[in-house]
């Protein structure tokens, strides 16, 4: 039981060092995707929506809009045409809206730029 | 009287409670959850005093880290933690290398070794290109090193070393070297002046904006099986990996969260 004891101590002591370290960069792992912007392929469902999925939809969900997001939707095609004036303020954090993402984040300038593209092309829903 | 003195064996005096809590503010302290005891542990980040009255000063959001810690033996306990920022899960040891005594044996200050683990759960921001598990671990190493002055003084530095599996540029350092220093004054029997700082040598930038040291002071206040702590700080993460690198509020410009700690012990044994 002793033994079993110092073996079981021993094994939770040794795992963290048991590591697979990599020395991994955005930049060198998908070269294709950072360092030029896709400006010209920009889609509803290719870009804003997953866009907005991972920055947005945590608290700008239809079912979180209501607790955590202020009421403001940002899930459906409908909604975000609606809102994309104040979205591109936001985001942009010129200060006429409320800045975000919270937390003093802000999206990666591409991002931001085909959000505007987006705008600009007459907000299709493609 | 002299009698007694030869009879009596020389003792090892051990420090206990250099610090009150596990954490010094943000970071580990040396100290551990006895064997058998269970550390539920709730602590809350609010969000920038900066941003003004509409947002309460920064009360309107809050950041969350759960923790469940367990001491296995009264020389090492293991955690694991859930926190909002980043939906990042920890998990972490922390073992005793060496104890603060006096007495028939002397030893100046206690010396722990930390390590942990952090898993980003956050959806991949491109889910087309080929995305690798290993790209979400980060993992911290400290040497934690702590002496108790007096009754009302402890101090600690902590070397520290973290390595990011995945940074965004060819530029972003994977591994960052830091230094902390933290200490504890106590005002009264049951509350304590707090402060932590890391000097992080390997100055970045974390997903485009500068990265800042993180300072932290606050209080402990002690009452019965809770230990709750109160916290002002320019970090809105609360597990090593994301303080150490990815601070990027700075005090200069007001960017303090308030934040506290609660500890709540349970004995399983």
């Amino acid at each position: 039981m002793k033994h079993l004891k110092v073996l079981f101590a021993l094994i939770i002591i040794i795992l963290p060092f048991c590591r697979s370290c990599y020395y991994d960069s955005e930049e060198a792992l998908y070269p294709s995707t950072t360092s030029t912007c896709d400006t010209t392929n920009v889609t509803f469902s290719g870009k804003i929506s997953p866009m907005l999925a991972n920055n947005c939809l945590s608290c700008h969900s239809n079912a979180m809009a209501g607790s955590y997001g202020n009421g403001i939707r940002l899930e459906d095609y409908a909604d975000v045409k609606a809102r994309a004036t104040a979205v591109q303020g936001s985001i942009k954090q010129t200060g006429s809206y409320v800045p975000m993402p919270k937390n003093g984040g802000k999206l990666k300038t591409c991002l931001i730029d085909q959000f505007d593209i987006w705008v600009r092309i007459g907000m299709p829903n493609n | 009287m002299d009698l007694l003195d030869k009879e009596s064996k020389p003792e090892i005096n051990y420090t206990t409670a250099t610090f009150k809590s596990t954490r010094v503010m943000n970071g580990h302290s040396i100290e551990k959850m006895p064997a058998g005891q269970l550390d539920f542990r709730i602590s809350h980040r609010f969000g920038r005093i900066n941003s003004g009255a509409y947002e309460l000063f920064g009360l309107d959001q809050a950041n969350i880290h759960f923790g469940l810690e367990y001491g296995i033996f009264n020389w090492l306990m293991v955690g694991i933690g859930r926190g909002t920022y980043e939906k990042t899960y920890d998990g972490f040891t922390k073992f005793t290398i060496l104890r603060q005594s006096t007495g028939a044996k002397v030893m100046p200050v206690s010396v722990s070794f930390f390590s942990s683990v952090a898993i980003n759960s956050l959806k991949w921001s491109d889910p087309e290109r080929t995305n690798y598990f290993s790209s979400r671990l980060s993992y911290v190493n400290q040497v934690l090193v702590a002496r108790k002055f007096n009754q009302s003084f402890s101090f600690q530095i902590m070397p520290s070393y973290v390595h990011r599996n995945l940074v965004e540029t060819e530029l972003d350092p994977n591994d960052l070297w830091a230094i902390g220093a933290g200490g504890r004054i106590k005002l009264s029997k049951r509350i304590s002046f707090n402060a932590e700082y890391y000097y992080v040598a390997t100055s970045t930038t974390y997903q485009g904006q500068q990265v800042y040291d993180p300072l932290s002071i606050g209080f402990d206040i002690e009452t019965g099986g809770h230990v709750f702590q109160l916290i002002f700080t320019n970090s809105v993460a609360m597990i090593e990996k994301g303080f150490i690198g990815e601070t990027t509020g700075s005090w200069g410009k007001g960017d303090i969260h308030f934040g506290f700690n609660i500890s709540r012990v349970f004995t399983l044994k």
